[in-house]
């Protein structure tokens, strides 16, 4: 007996089992529609943790120190950058901003009346070498010169009009002058204006998953005596940061014993740290998510047990009438099979609903239909994998069973 | 009556030891699931201060010009000017009031061996002490007259008072911090409302604490700065400017006459600042928030723990319809033994309670296993990185609701099931045997 046969009675079967199959269906179709946004969201997590920064950041750690006022400091931020670059295995240094540390997201204006912002993004600002501390890749126009940096103290009085010279990622420029020509362009932030000297191709301030993450612009100023607490980084020759970090903290804690080193860390460290709370919720869902499953397998296989016990004397006049083991077995597969498509069915309309509201409140994206193509197959062979008990325990019913009164 | 079905429902239960078991455990982890997030809802959205919140009330106004530049950041009128908590603060309309800051200062410990270190405290007013109840072990708040002269004195925890000297018994001793020397003049107990509702919107809630209180007045004096957002649309680093917001502003209003009177007055205030030009928006958007009424535009609780407590309840929902669609095979498989006791005279409700009561005892032995699922889920919150981790514990209340939660959930599941089973024709059943 082939399985399209079989529909027909399984579906008069079914008939007089409407409120249990409802049950199952709904519980298939609420297990759908959960399972599919989960695996969505702790899959776009996993992949977040992985964009890139856009700067080296297999070698680039973090020193923040804080000066302390009226203790004896010798030390002086040049000074200070000098300290870290004498250090062993330190190739550059800098004093500022750091990706998934710190950064000022401003608006963008076009032009100095500051009526419409064009644009949002994150601003690093940081002494001379910042860019290539970080490893700034230049793709267009230059990287910072020594001569056209302002002087720190220029640039916090506000003393200096003419506009700071600026890098921005492509995504900025493309954003602002999409119709290209971002160089040699004046920009304003409501405090500052800029001029593009160049654009680099990755910086992203926050790895939100947002588009704009990667928006961003970064000015070099001059630094020289004065003391100023803050992010000292530290870029160490390739493969060697672990050793030139220590290194670079312990000279520093010398020359300037005044000095609080509050954090010391690798981006990797820094990294693992941003993340760590989005990763630990996904582990939450996923657990959850397991659970779910395991209920929804043990709901399917308890079910089909009751059915299979209930039906022992069908199953055994079938058996008697000449319907082999395998058509037994056929039969509850088959029956699990209709039962979960009729779950995986309104489960789609169910995880589109979740997933819009889902989209209206936490700013979920669209949830891409492979999503529910994965999740309908998971259910059918988890069906399948549940029924698989009850149907052998059916089609091990001997056809005598037919001849027995109960 | 009672004792009779309920020991028909245990031996029932005994006879089918893997459906019930089935039963229960999906009662549980729904449970389990469900009340470990509301749990973690729950200590989120705590009172911080019982008995005392009910009079506390927290001014807002909006003097941000109609037409400006924020970005991303915070709306800048969740914080006041100096001038507006200045206007607040001396008209002195409630029982208690205080402006208030946080700050982060370099500490250098006078003692050799021990190493500088930042730490965070509050720039306030005298009142902030008397009017959130905080207890002194020693000495006392600053007077009037120091809030008015910028006093170089600090009220410190008496952890931090340990940390420092070693001992709680401080006060004449001097501290120096951010560059500065503070004369220590009380000690108080060591005080952290979870949440602390009286932070600027950055700090972190569930786990910072105040080392230190020092005036107001001397922190701007001083120029201290704050470790909160302070937003500002002209003059930005000045802190005494009527364009700069930074400020927390708390008041104390024990009667509703008191709160009625304050709302008057804060409108008034709002109204004579437009009048002047300074506001540009309606004296409407002056308001008096009540301490959990200010928590809840705060949105303290993040988006991903009242997702997941969503998810939770979806997945107690799936657990329950499985339950209904067991607990159904369960009571239908049972024809013959309600048709002989319907034919014996019992009735449909008879035979309805009976396996409600059943239902119930699923529901109370599910709830047990529940509550084993909800420990070992508030364990593993406890490992996240978050500030709130920590407070994720169950109290009495949750242990409560969790068992009656699940009692009345397998009850309400049972309806369907023991209707169907109440509402067979014993006639039919009994002529099939």
């Amino acid at each position: 007996m082939r399985i399209h046969l079989q529909v027909r009675p399984i579906l008069a079967a079914l008939r007089s089992h409407r409120t249990a199959v409802a049950l199952l269906v709904l519980e298939i179709a609420l297990t759908m529609a959960v399972l599919g946004n989960l695996v969505f969201i702790v899959y776009g997590t996993i992949q977040r943790s992985h964009v890139p920064t856009g700067v080296v950041e297999s070698d680039i750690g973090l020193i923040q120190s804080i000066g302390v006022i009226g203790e004896s400091n010798p030390g002086t931020v040049a000074g200070n950058l000098a300290t870290l670059r004498s250090a062993p295995g330190v190739a550059d240094s800098a004093y500022g901003g750091l990706p998934l540390w710190w950064s000022n997201r401003k608006s963008l204006f076009l032009d100095p009346s500051l009526q419409h912002p064009a644009a949002q993004a994150y601003e690093f600002q940081g002494s001379q070498h910042l860019s290539t501390t970080l490893g700034m890749h230049v793709v267009r126009g230059r990287n910072f010169s020594d001569g056209d940096l302002p002087d720190v103290m220029d640039v916090f009085m506000k003393k200096t009009t003419a506009p700071l010279p600026a890098l921005l990622t492509q995504a900025l420029a493309q954003r602002l002058y999409p119709g290209g020509g971002a160089l040699g362009r004046i920009l304003y932030d409501g405090r500052y204006a800029f001029r593009v000297i160049g654009i680099v191709d990755h910086l992203r301030g926050e790895i939100t998953g947002r588009a704009d993450d990667d928006e961003a612009l970064l000015v070099e100023y001059r630094v020289g005596a004065q003391d100023m607490g803050g992010g000292y980084l530290v870029r160490s020759r390739p493969g060697q940061l672990p050793q030139a970090l220590k290194a670079a903290a312990a000279a520093l804690q010398k020359a300037n014993p005044g000095h609080v080193e509050n954090k010391v860390l690798t981006m990797a460290e820094l990294r693992e740290n941003y993340f760590r709370s989005d990763l630990a919720a996904g582990r939450m869902l996923v657990a959850i998510m397991l659970i779910l499953l395991v209920v929804t397998a043990l709901g399917v296989s308890g079910l089909a047990s009751f059915w299979v016990q209930q039906r022992r004397r069908q199953i055994g006049m079938r058996r008697a009438l000449g319907a082999t083991r395998r058509d037994i077995l056929l039969y509850f597969q088959a029956e699990n099979f209709l039962i979960v498509s009729g779950g995986v069915l309104l489960g789609v309309a169910f995880a589109y609903g979740l997933n819009l509201f889902l989209m209206h409140r936490f700013e979920l994206a669209h949830l891409p239909v492979h999503y529910l193509v994965a999740g309908a197959i998971a259910l059918w062979l988890l069906g399948q994998l549940a029924v698989l008990g009850p149907a052998l325990r059916a089609a091990a019913v001997p056809p005598v069973v037919a001849t027995r009164s109960v | 009556m009672f004792g009779y079905y309920f020991d028909l429902a245990w031996r029932s239960l005994k006879r089918t030891p893997i459906l019930t078991g089935l039963m229960v455990l999906a009662i549980g982890l729904g449970i389990g699931a469900s009340m470990t997030m509301l749990t973690v809802l729950h200590v989120m959205d705590a009172d911080p201060l019982p008995g005392r919140s009910a009079h506390l009330f927290r001014p807002y106004l909006d003097p941000v010009p109609l037409r400006g530049n924020w970005g991303l950041g915070p709306d800048p009128s969740i914080n006041l000017t100096w001038p507006d908590a200045m206007a607040l603060l001396h008209a002195r309309k409630g029982r208690y009031q205080a402006a208030m800051a946080g700050t982060s200062l370099v500490v250098t410990p006078a003692q050799d061996g021990v190493r500088p270190f930042t730490a965070d405290g509050r720039t306030t007013t005298r009142d902030f002490f008397a009017m959130f109840g905080l207890q002194f072990i020693e000495g006392a708040a600053w007077s009037a007259a120091q809030d008015d002269d910028a006093a170089a004195v600090v009220v410190v925890a008496r952890s931090f008072a340990q940390r420092l000297f070693g001992t709680a018994q401080v006060v004449g001793q001097v501290v120096s911090m951010g560059g500065h020397e503070f004369r220590v003049i009380g000690v108080v107990e060591d005080w952290a409302p979870r949440p602390m509702f009286y932070v600027d919107a950055s700090a972190k809630r569930y786990a910072g604490a105040d080392a230190f209180f020092m005036p107001l007045s001397t922190g701007v004096s001083l120029n201290l700065g704050t470790n909160g957002n302070q937003s500002g649309w002209a003059d930005y680093n000045n802190l005494r400017s009527p364009t700069v917001t930074w400020l927390q502003f708390w008041v104390e209003l024990d009667t509703p006459a008191a709160v009625a009177d304050y709302r008057r007055f804060l409108h008034d205030y709002a109204a004579s600042q437009k009048a002047a030009g300074r506001f540009q928006r309606p004296a409407s958007t002056a308001r008096l928030y009540g301490l959990m009424g200010w928590l809840g535009v705060q949105h303290i609780v993040p988006g991903d723990v009242s997702m997941q407590a969503g998810l939770a309840l979806v997945f107690f929902g799936v657990c329950l319809l499985n339950v209904v669609a067991l607990l159904l095979a369960k009571y239908l498989r049972r024809s013959g033994e309600v048709s002989v006791r319907r034919a014996l005279g019992a009735r449909r409700r008879n035979i309805f309670v009976q396996f409600s009561i059943e239902s119930a005892l699923i529901g109370l032995l599910g709830g047990a296993v529940g509550l084993a699922v909800a420990e070992l889920g508030l364990w593993s919150v406890r490992q996240r990185p978050d500030d709130y981790a920590h407070l994720a514990r169950m109290d009495l209340p949750m242990l409560a609701t969790a068992l009656v939660a699940s009692v009345i959930a397998s009850v309400v599941a049972g309806v369907l099931p023991a209707w169907r089973a109440a509402s067979m024709t014993p006639a039919m059943q009994l002529k099939s045997q």
